[in-house]
C-alpha cells in the first residue's frame, strides 16, 4: 500500500471500521456523520476520483458504498455508509463533487434512499416513466408497486 | 434580451440513448442547460441478478451496440476480482486485440459523425470507409461485426485463428497511414480550425469535479487512462496515454484520430505476441465465491465500471454498471454554456455518447405565435459552409491538394 494510503488509515482509524484490503481495492465501513469529511479528504487532498456508488439492499437496512478512485496507484477506496430500510436517509456529497449529483438521484430514484443537502434531488431514471409513482422505487424488494391504471 | 427556450429530444439527433436537452438561450447564445433521462431504462442491473455469471456477460454485451465488447470487458473483471482468477497469457493478447480494434472502430465511427454534423461530409464518408476493414476483421475472428461474445470469466471463449495474422496486417498498416494523413489534414485545414479551435471548453477544473473520465478528460489535461491505471492485461504492452491541454472540441477529435494510431501499435504487439504465445485460452472457473469485486476498462467512450457482489451461488446478488457517458453527459452543464447555439450540436457530440440516425427538427414558438422551424444540423452545416467562404475563399483546403498529387 502506498504511503498516501497508510496516512489516510492513520487519520481516520478511529472513524473507519472493518477494513477489507484485497489487491488494489479497500472496503471499509463509515458512520453516516463522518461521510462528508472523509470524502472531502479523499476527493480534495488525495486527488482521488469519485467512480460511482453503489446501492445494495441486505437483510438489515440498505447500504452505500461510495467508490473512490486513485488514478495515480489504481487504489480503490470503498467506504460503506448503513442506513435503515425505514425512510433512509443519508447525507449528500454533491456539494463537495458536482461529479456525484447524478447518481445520488439514481440511488433515491431505484433505492428511495434521501440524501440530505442534495440541491435538486428528484428522479432521474423513471421521472418521465407513467408506470412508477413518486414513491415507487423499482429496485426495493418490497416495493410501493404503481397500481396499473 | 429575453430568454427563449429550445426543448431538444427526448429524441435526440445525436443520441442512440434518447435523452432529453432543455436549452436556454438568449439570442443565439446558449445560457443554461438542463439534461432529464431514463427513456433508454431498461433495468439491465435488475435483470442480471436473475442470470448466472454466464449469461450476465451475454446481457451486458447488449448494453452498448458500439463498444459493444467494454461492458463485458469490466464484467468479467469484476467477477474474476472477487477470487483473483489467473488470466492465460495468450487470453489476455486476445482480450486486448479485440478490445483496441473496437476503439479503432468506435473512434473512426465517431470522426465521421463529427464531421458529418459540421458538415465536413468528405472526412465523414472517408472514416467510415477505413471503419468497415475494421469490421470484417471482426467478423473473421469472432464470426460477428459486433458483439463478439469472446469474453468469459478466466479467460476467451473462442481462440484466434493466427492464420488471420497476414489478412489483419494490411489494414493495420492502411488505418496507420490514413490516420496519419487525416491528422495532418486536420491540422492544416482552416475551417476545421476556425469551426472547432475554442469550442465548447471544458476547463480540467470541470473535468475533475464532474469527474469526466476518458477521452473527454484527456483532452482537458487530465491524465487519466484505466489501462495504465488499472494493468491487468495492459501491462504486457507498451503504449503512451494521450493527453491534450485545451478541453475543446479541436482537442477531443485530435486526441481521438491519435488514440487510433496508438490502438494500431497496441493490435500490432498482439499480432506479433500471437504465434509465440500458444496454449490454452481459457481458465475454467467452476465457482465464485461469496465477496465483491471491482472491475473496469477503459472502453472508447471512457472507463466503464462494473460492481459484483457475490453470495457464493451462480447469480450475483448486486451486479452494478456505470456506463462511461453516465460521468460524461452532466460535463455539458460546463461546456454548453456561454457558446452559440450552432455549435451547441458538436460540443453535444463531442463526448461521444451513442448515436441515432433519427434527426429531427426543433419547433421555436416565436411572439406572434408563428412556428419557426430550424434544423439543428442544417444550422450547423451553414456556419461552416460560411466560415468556408470566409476562410478558404477560393483556395484549395488541404484536403483537395492530396487528392490532387
Amino acid at each position: 500500500m502506498s504511503d498516501k494510503s497508510t496516512e489516510f488509515f492513520e487519520k481516520f482509524q478511529d472513524k473507519i471500521a472493518k477494513i477489507i484490503k484485497k489487491p488494489k481495492r479497500i472496503y471499509f465501513n463509515i458512520k453516516n456523520e463522518d461521510l462528508r469529511e472523509i470524502s472531502d479528504y479523499l476527493f480534495n487532498t488525495m486527488g482521488c476520483r469519485l467512480s460511482i456508488c453503489t446501492a445494495t439492499e441486505v437483510y438489515d437496512g440498505l447500504e452505500v458504498l461510495y467508490h473512490f478512485s486513485d488514478d495515480t496507484t489504481g487504489i480503490y477506496y470503498n467506504p460503506r455508509v448503513k442506513t435503515g430500510l425505514e425512510n433512509p436517509e443519508i447525507n449528500s456529497i454533491t456539494p463537495l463533487i458536482e461529479g456525484a449529483n447524478w447518481i445520488e438521484r439514481e440511488m433515491y430514484d431505484l433505492f428511495g434512499i434521501k440524501f440530505k443537502g442534495h440541491p435538486d434531488l428528484k428522479k432521474l431514471l423513471t421521472i418521465n416513466n407513467p408506470h412508477f409513482s413518486e414513491d415507487d422505487h423499482p429496485m426495493r424488494f418490497n416495493r410501493n408497486r404503481t397500481k396499473e391504471k | 434580451m429575453s430568454k427563449c427556450r429550445i426543448p431538444l429530444g427526448p429524441f435526440h439527433p445525436l443520441l442512440e440513448e434518447a435523452e432529453f436537452f432543455d436549452i436556454k438561450v438568449e439570442g443565439e447564445k446558449v445560457v443554461d442547460i438542463e439534461m432529464e433521462t431514463g427513456w433508454m431504462h431498461r433495468g439491465h442491473e435488475k435483470i442480471s441478478e436473475t442470470r448466472s455469471y454466464t449469461q450476465s456477460i451475454f446481457l451486458v454485451e447488449r448494453i452498448c451496440g458500439i463498444c459493444s465488447t467494454s461492458h463485458p470487458f469490466a464484467a468479467v473483471h469484476a467477477m474474476e476480482d472477487i477470487d483473483n482468477v489467473e488470466i492465460p497469457e495468450r487470453a489476455q493478447y486476445i482480450r486486448i486485440f479485440i478490445g483496441e480494434m473496437e476503439r479503432i472502430h468506435s473512434h473512426l465511427l465517431w470522426l465521421g459523425l463529427a464531421g458529418h454534423f459540421i458538415g465536413y461530409d468528405t472526412l465523414w464518408m472517408w472514416t467510415w470507409k477505413y471503419r468497415e476493414p475494421v469490421l470484417q476483421i471482426f467478423e473473421k475472428v469472432s464470426g460477428n461485426r459486433n458483439h463478439y461474445a469472446m469474453f468469459r470469466v478466466g479467460g476467451v471463449g473462442r481462440d484466434f485463428d493466427n492464420a488471420l495474422i497476414p489478412e489483419i496486417h494490411p489494414v493495420l498498416d492502411m488505418l496507420e497511414k490514413k490516420m496519419l494523413m487525416l491528422a495532418g489534414a486536420v491540422k492544416d485545414d482552416p475551417v476545421l480550425w476556425s469551426r472547432l479551435k475554442g469550442v465548447g471548453v471544458l476547463t480540467k477544473e470541470d473535468a475533475i469535479n464532474y469527474c469526466a473520465n476518458g477521452p473527454t478528460a484527456r483532452a482537458s489535461g487530465v491524465d487519466i487512462d484505466v489501462r495504465r491505471d488499472d494493468g491487468l492485461e495492459y501491462d504486457l504492452i507498451n503504449f503512451d496515454v494521450i493527453v491534450l491541454p485545451n478541453g475543446d472540441v479541436y482537442d477531443k477529435l485530435v486526441l481521438r484520430v491519435l488514440e487510433i494510431i496508438e490502438s494500431v501499435k497496441i493490435a500490432r504487439q498482439c499480432l506479433d505476441a500471437f504465434p509465440k504465445v500458444g496454449g490454452e485460452y481459457l481458465n475454467k472457473v467452476k465457482h465464485i465465491s461469496p465477496g465483491e469485486g471491482i472491475g473496469r476498462y477503459e472502453a472508447p467512450r471512457g472507463e466503464v465500471f462494473h460492481y459484483i457482489r457475490s453470495d457464493g451461488s451462480n447469480r450475483p446478488l448486486r451486479h452494478k454498471v456505470r456506463a462511461p457517458s453516465f460521468s460524461n453527459i452532466p460535463t455539458y452543464k460546463a461546456s454548453c454554456v456561454g457558446i452559440p447555439l450552432a455549435d451547441a450540436l458538436i460540443t453535444l457530440a463531442a463526448v461521444d455518447p451513442c448515436y441515432c440516425c433519427t434527426e429531427r427538427s426543433i419547433r421555436v414558438i416565436d411572439e406572434d405565435n408563428k412556428k419557426l422551424e430550424h434544423n439543428l444540423l442544417t444550422m450547423s452545416r451553414e456556419k461552416t459552409a460560411n466560415l468556408k467562404k470566409v476562410v478558404a475563399g477560393s483556395e484549395k483546403t488541404p484536403i483537395d491538394r492530396i487528392f490532387e498529387d
